[in-house]
């Protein structure tokens, strides 16, 4: 007693008294009512936080839903238009053919009119070139020469004269 | 001291009179108050003195303040809580303390598992322990801590936790383990051989521990009062230099005043220091394979 360096068996006991008890109480009663707000607080933000990373891969999912929702209405709006451009290809193609198929059958058309006309007109000539051939030829001779055997001899005629041109 | 100027203090014997344990409240000029004394009780044939001694009703004082402040932080917080507030003042700033406790040193060092189970003990330890550090600073105040008697009880507290924490742990099996070293890699006789050396070392180191706690938070606590009481000593040895002793008497209490914020702060580092090594230890323990 009086000397810090001689400890006393009876502090010893009462320490341990004070601190069993002092730990009792504040365990038991007081640092539950302490620790309840921070242990609520600590369990909010674990939640709040596992709800944001929830919410984040719940928007990141949604927004790859989205992504590959637009690039597929893209490739189908470009299909779309490819197959509307070689529709109109087509069209196109087949107008043109069309209309040559036409203005050839058109051409050729006239072209044989053109063809049986001058043939036509040839005869004419031909055969108005007998009659004026015959009637010359009668007036020199004074006769009429009518018969068929004249006529057949200057057709033969004018016709070598064509033959030779 | 003032009747009798010529009778030469014995500074030593004042110095362990103030720093050691009596049997009385020491109020200075106000007087003393005479504390009762009990009959020993026998526990077989240990007789144990239970009176109350100045440390006693100090380390008691202590108790009743961590409660008062404790049951105030709880009534300040619940009230915030009830009114839809921030807790502010006083129970805030308690509170911030109590979490830095529990969680930068309990469960950090004790592990997020075991930790929240273990920081009550570790939470007490250090608002105890920092309360008897304080009260030494006060006027007629005395450090039940500055005790080798009450540092020797949270010590055997802080191992028992330790050990039985462990056993609890580890199992029968995994316990004695802590003693008895494994080593891989030997022929079994050699191991056993080395085990067994090693066995009273590992005991030891054991005992060591809570050793260790006790003596820190007792030499600390009384060295600081060694020395502030040593400083004051200054002036009565060196009191009769006449127009000097005005100088002597300013410088040392600045000197002093110095010592005492010395003191402060390590009022709470031994309260931090014990309560963290406690939690550490408690850790060291709860992992061990």
């Amino acid at each position: 007693m009086g000397d810090p360096f001689s400890p006393t068996l009876g502090v010893v006991f009462w320490q341990l008294f004070v601190l069993a008890g002092l730990f009792f109480l504040l365990w038991k009663f007081l640092f539950p009512v302490i620790l309840k707000m921070t242990e609520e607080r600590e369990a909010r933000i674990k939640k709040d936080l596992s709800d944001a990373e929830e919410a984040r891969a719940e928007s990141a999912a949604a927004l790859e839903e989205q992504r590959s929702l637009l690039a597929g209405a893209r490739g189908e709006a470009k299909a779309i238009v490819t197959e509307a451009r070689e529709a109109a290809e087509r069209e196109r193609a087949t107008a043109v053919e069309k209309t040559r198929a036409e203005q050839e059958e058109l051409l050729e058309r006239a072209r044989r009119e053109i063809g049986a006309e001058r043939e036509r007109a040839v005869a004419d000539i031909r055969r108005e070139a007998v009659d004026i051939a015959l009637s010359a030829a009668g007036k020199v001779v004074g006769t009429r020469l009518d018969a068929a055997a004249d006529r057949k001899i200057v057709e033969d005629y004018i016709s070598s004269i064509g033959g030779s041109k | 001291m003032m009747q009798e100027p010529q009778e030469p203090l014995n500074i030593g014997k004042m110095i362990f009179e103030h720093t050691g344990d009596a049997h009385d409240l020491d109020f200075g000029p106000l007087g003393q108050v005479e504390l009762p004394r009990w009959q020993p009780v026998k526990i077989g044939n240990l007789s144990v003195d239970l009176s109350p001694t100045r440390h006693v009703i100090f380390m008691l004082l202590a108790a009743a303040i961590v409660m008062l402040v404790m049951f105030l932080t709880a009534r300040g917080l619940t009230k915030a809580r009830r009114e839809g507030r921030a807790p502010r003042g006083f129970a805030n700033a308690m509170e911030a303390l109590v979490l830095f406790v529990r969680n930068d040193i309990a469960i950090e060092n004790i592990g997020k598992e075991m930790g929240p189970k273990y920081a009550p003990l570790i939470m007490t330890f250090f608002f105890f322990i920092l309360t008897c550090n304080l009260l030494g600073l006060i006027p007629f105040g005395a450090s039940p801590t500055g005790n080798l008697a009450v540092t020797g009880a949270l010590a055997l507290v802080a191992f028992l936790v330790i050990e039985i924490g462990g056993l609890i742990k580890l199992g029968p099996k995994g316990y004695f383990g802590t003693v008895w070293m494994h080593i891989d890699g030997l022929p079994p006789a050699g191991a056993f051989a080395i085990s067994l050396f090693m066995l009273p070392i590992e005991i030891l180191s054991k005992l060591v521990k809570p050793f260790a706690l006790m003596l820190r938070l007792f030499g600390n606590i009384t060295a600081g009062h060694f020395v502030i009481l040593a400083m004051f000593g200054i002036v009565f040895t060196f009191g009769h230099f006449g127009a000097g002793s005005w100088a002597l008497g300013i410088g040392t209490v600045f000197f002093v005043i110095g010592v005492m914020m010395l003191e402060l702060l390590v009022a709470f580092l031994q309260a931090y220091v014990f309560a963290t090594l406690s939690a550490v230890f408690i850790g060291l323990m709860q992992h061990e394979h």
